[in-house]
């Protein structure tokens, strides 16, 4: 499986900046997809090859346009295999529209939605009459909120943290400084659900914000059940991936679920019927196992 | 010294102000010499009278100022639409009156096919017919094997049979926006670009209409031609030097019926490549191939509902739609094309789009003052007075899309606009009140290729049902006629050389079996195109 990070956010909050970092420090093989090739910026000297719609670099990353079909684009990159995707939405796209393919694109796994902000100016943004409704609706799907720009924000920084509050309580909020600078650097690491404290540089101080369990019971669920609580969860629980049998099928499935969006497509032979359930520190595991039980056939 | 044609009719229209009538039209070396009565011929020792026309009018060659030449590739696939539609090849293509007579349409396609082809249609316009929607279930029992794959008429949806649904990894067990169900999973719509793309590349169907070919472009001129178009419209196009010089060759043949402008479309490059690009290509065109104008799309469409609408919004409380370029970066778009030297047509469907282009606009002037810079709003459905009057002051014009009162008119009375914006909607007569010039297009594939069909809409705004929307809106039928002809020209700065009958410009006609003056207004749209004439040279519809 190879990991899918998508990062959103509306212009000026610092998606190139941030991407042309995690490009030029890369500690894996990584393919970035971007819509506007034009404002990608490596350095001349980490580039190995670069042609009108790609770039390799002498790491071995690619930054690759996604033109006119983003799926298409997909399946060019994962011929490349690498270990992660990054996905730069536009700046006025609504990121999750993008994210959901991966529940369903053959070979991918979803990871945590990031959306940056700057922090200097989302309090006027998101008030904002004409866009203000395309910079709310981009947080609010968000798992992960880049708070950007916080060392200039000023009286504004609170403000944004109330924004980010007020739109999207389960994400968890990294407050960035200047992505440009040193310092105000985020790691890849920092970007993702669970988050090895030996990886971490932003969040090894803080608490980790995530928690994760795990479902393991081989038995069928019932599939009608199962699609009426993948429907009702509750806000709390942000992913579930994994494996699972239906009762109408001797075969595995594959479930991925993020943010009220679903889908269970038919697996190989699965390693062990588990799935992994991430969600805030507000989620009820022992109500959300007994609502498990309750699907099984 | 060369020949002297001069062409006689029934009446020449000339749109020109100095001299509104003639029967006569003097032509030489493909440009105008003048208009006048049969006393031309004694003006021009030699003059040859060419009387074909003798019983028909002539008016200037029509412009259509927002159209893409894709309209030349869909006719490789089926159409499958509700109206009757004119073909390139000749003929007509019949509507489907019925969602019985589209699928018995579909089966006999699907029957024609080699085993291992998809089906492909395109044109399919739901909201006409009564009763359920069209459903997997339809389209499998044409074929449950074969992907079959059903493009709406506005470009924003598709339908699919089962086959596709499963190959693209939708099922009932995929919850994912764009994928519209039932009580019994999914229908087999899917709306929106993502799940779109997805299913018509697991079909086969994917890239089918990525890049115009030199085929293409050719029935695209046809198709202009046939509809008494001379100068055409490719409103977005990345124009790499692979694509210039292909349009140069073929533009360039003697046959090739119409004059194209080619708009560099800004989406298909970073900023700074496409003012680099659009420099570039100042001044390298032909009297058939012009360039200089710059595309920018800054929302959606409004029956898609992703058009940016001003409160109250979407009558049918849907969100408010997309902005493709936000407001605040249009500003340095445009002055980096405006400094460039290029001329601007942003396409703004919603009004709250067309007030980011107009106060982007002023800002740039401000700075960056550039008379007669024409930057053009086109659509511009919603605009109203006091925007028109904000435009009419910049120097911006509108190229309004009259065709939607017909096409899209009653959908937006219901859904869009709703009942009291919808007859509001493309309000030619306040636009030219206000000062605005103004003109109104196809914007075909969209819609298709026809002025005066546009002409009809402008002066009848008629829906498809029968209904006038916004009688106060209604142009004479010299304004619809100057809408498709002046209007446009200015709009893309050739009226220097199209758009009417004038000494010294291009020798391009339209020639009309009726008098557009004479016959009830109601029938406009069914005058016959006998012919265009370019650059004095005669092309039978």
């Amino acid at each position: 499986m190879i990991r899918l990070l998508v990062i959103g956010g509306f212009l000026g909050a610092g998606k190139t900046t941030l991407v042309n970092r995690l490009l030029a420090h890369a500690d894996r093989k990584i393919a970035v997809l971007v819509n506007d090739f034009g404002a990608v910026a490596v350095d001349a000297a980490l580039i190995a090859a670069a042609d009108a719609t790609s770039i390799t670099l002498a790491n071995g990353c690619v930054c690759c346009s996604i033109g006119d079909d983003f799926g298409a684009a997909l399946e060019r990159v994962a011929a490349g295999k690498p270990e992660l995707v990054i996905v730069e939405a536009s700046g006025v796209a609504d990121p999750w529209r993008i994210a959901q393919l991966a529940l369903i694109e053959p070979g991918f796994e979803l990871g945590p939605l990031v959306v940056l902000a700057d922090a200097a100016d989302l309090p006027r943004l998101q008030a904002d009459r004409a866009v203000g409704d395309v910079v709310r609706g981009q947080l609010s799907y968000a798992d992960i909120v880049v708070l950007t720009k916080t060392d200039i924000a000023g009286a504004a920084l609170a403000g944004s943290r109330a924004a980010v509050a007020a739109i999207r309580p389960q994400a968890h909020v990294i407050e960035a400084g200047n992505l440009a600078a040193s310092g105000g650097d985020v790691a890849l690491a920092d970007l993702d659900f669970a988050v090895p404290r030996a990886r971490a540089r932003f969040m090894a101080e803080a608490a980790h914000p995530f928690r994760t369990w795990t479902w393991r019971d081989a038995r069928p669920f019932d599939r009608g059940a199962l699609r009426g609580l993948l429907g009702s969860l509750p806000a709390s629980v942000l992913r579930i991936k994994g494996f699972c049998g239906l009762d109408d099928d001797e075969g595995d499935w594959l479930l991925q679920y993020a943010a009220e969006r679903w889908a269970f497509t038919r697996a190989g032979d699965a390693p062990e019927r588990a799935l992994v359930v991430i969600g805030t520190e507000a989620m009820d595991q022992p109500a959300l196992e007994a609502d498990f039980a309750a699907a099984l056939r | 010294m060369t020949a002297v044609r001069v062409f006689k009719a029934r009446r020449v229209v000339t749109m020109d102000p100095a001299l509104p009538e003639a029967t006569h039209v003097a032509v030489r070396e493909g440009r105008i010499l003048g208009a006048g009565g049969a006393e031309l011929l004694g003006f021009y020792p030699g003059a040859a009278e060419d009387g074909r026309f003798a019983d028909r009018v002539i008016v200037p060659g029509f412009v259509e100022g927002h159209c893409h030449a894709v309209e030349g590739m869909v006719w490789r696939l089926p159409y499958l639409g509700y109206f009757d539609r004119a073909m390139p090849a000749g003929g007509t293509a019949p509507g489907a009156r019925t969602l019985a007579e589209a699928l018995a349409r579909l089966r006999s396609l699907e029957a024609a096919l080699a085993p291992d082809q998809p089906l492909l249609v395109w044109g399919f316009d739901p909201i006409y017919y009564e009763g359920p929607r069209l459903h997997r279930r339809d389209l499998d029992a044409i074929s449950p094997s074969r992907p079959i794959v059903v493009s709406h008429a506005s470009g924003h949806i598709i339908n699919v049979n089962s086959v596709v649904l499963e190959r693209a990894g939708f099922s009932a067990d995929s919850n994912l926006d764009g994928l519209v169900r039932d009580a019994d999973g999914l229908t087999g719509e899917l709306m929106g670009p993502p799940a779109m793309q997805r299913a018509t590349r697991v079909a086969g169907g994917g890239g089918l209409m990525s890049r115009l070919d030199e085929e293409g472009l050719r029935a695209f001129a046809r198709q202009a031609s046939r509809v008494g178009i001379t100068t055409a419209t490719d409103l977005q196009r990345k124009l790499d030097a692979e694509m210039v010089a292909m349009m140069r060759r073929v533009t360039g043949a003697a046959d090739f019926p119409v004059r194209l402008v080619a708009a560099l479309g800004a989406r298909e490059y970073s900023l700074a490549d496409g003012v680099a690009r659009a420099g570039e290509l100042l001044g390298t065109g032909t009297g058939k191939l012009h360039f200089g104008i710059v595309k920018l799309t800054l929302d959606g469409s409004i029956q898609g509902f992703t058009g940016r609408l001003r409160w109250p919004g979407y009558h049918n409380g849907a969100a408010n739609g997309m902005w493709y370029i936000a407001p605040s970066e249009l500003e340095g778009i445009v002055e980096a094309y405006l400094r460039a030297g290029a001329q601007i047509h942003i396409h703004t469907n919603g009004d709250e789009a067309s007030e980011a282009a107009i106060g982007a606009l002023e800002n740039v002037l401000a700075r960056c003052p550039r008379p007669e810079h024409r930057t053009t709003l086109q659509h511009c459905q919603m605009a109203d007075a006091a925007q028109f009057r904000r435009m009419a002051a910049l120097g911006m014009a509108a190229n309004l899309f009259v065709n939607h009162i017909y096409y899209w008119g009653e959908q937006h009375a219901a859904l869009t606009a709703g009942p009291a914006r919808a007859p509001r909607m493309n309000a030619t007569a306040t636009a030219r009140r206000e000062g605005v010039p103004v003109a109104i297009h196809s914007d075909a594939p969209v819609t298709p290729l026809g002025p005066l069909f546009s002409m009809w809409c402008a002066v009848n705004r008629l829906t498809s049902r029968g209904r006038v929307f916004g009688a106060g809106e209604r142009l004479s039928v010299a304004a619809a006629l100057h809408a498709v002809t002046l209007g446009p020209a200015w709009t893309l700065r050739l009226d220097h050389a199209v758009g009417s009958i004038a000494p010294g410009k291009f020798a391009d006609f339209t020639v009309l079996e009726e008098d557009p003056f004479l016959v009830p207004p109601e029938r406009l749209r069914e005058i016959a195109v006998h012919a265009t004439v370019l650059a004095g040279e005669v092309f039978h519809a």
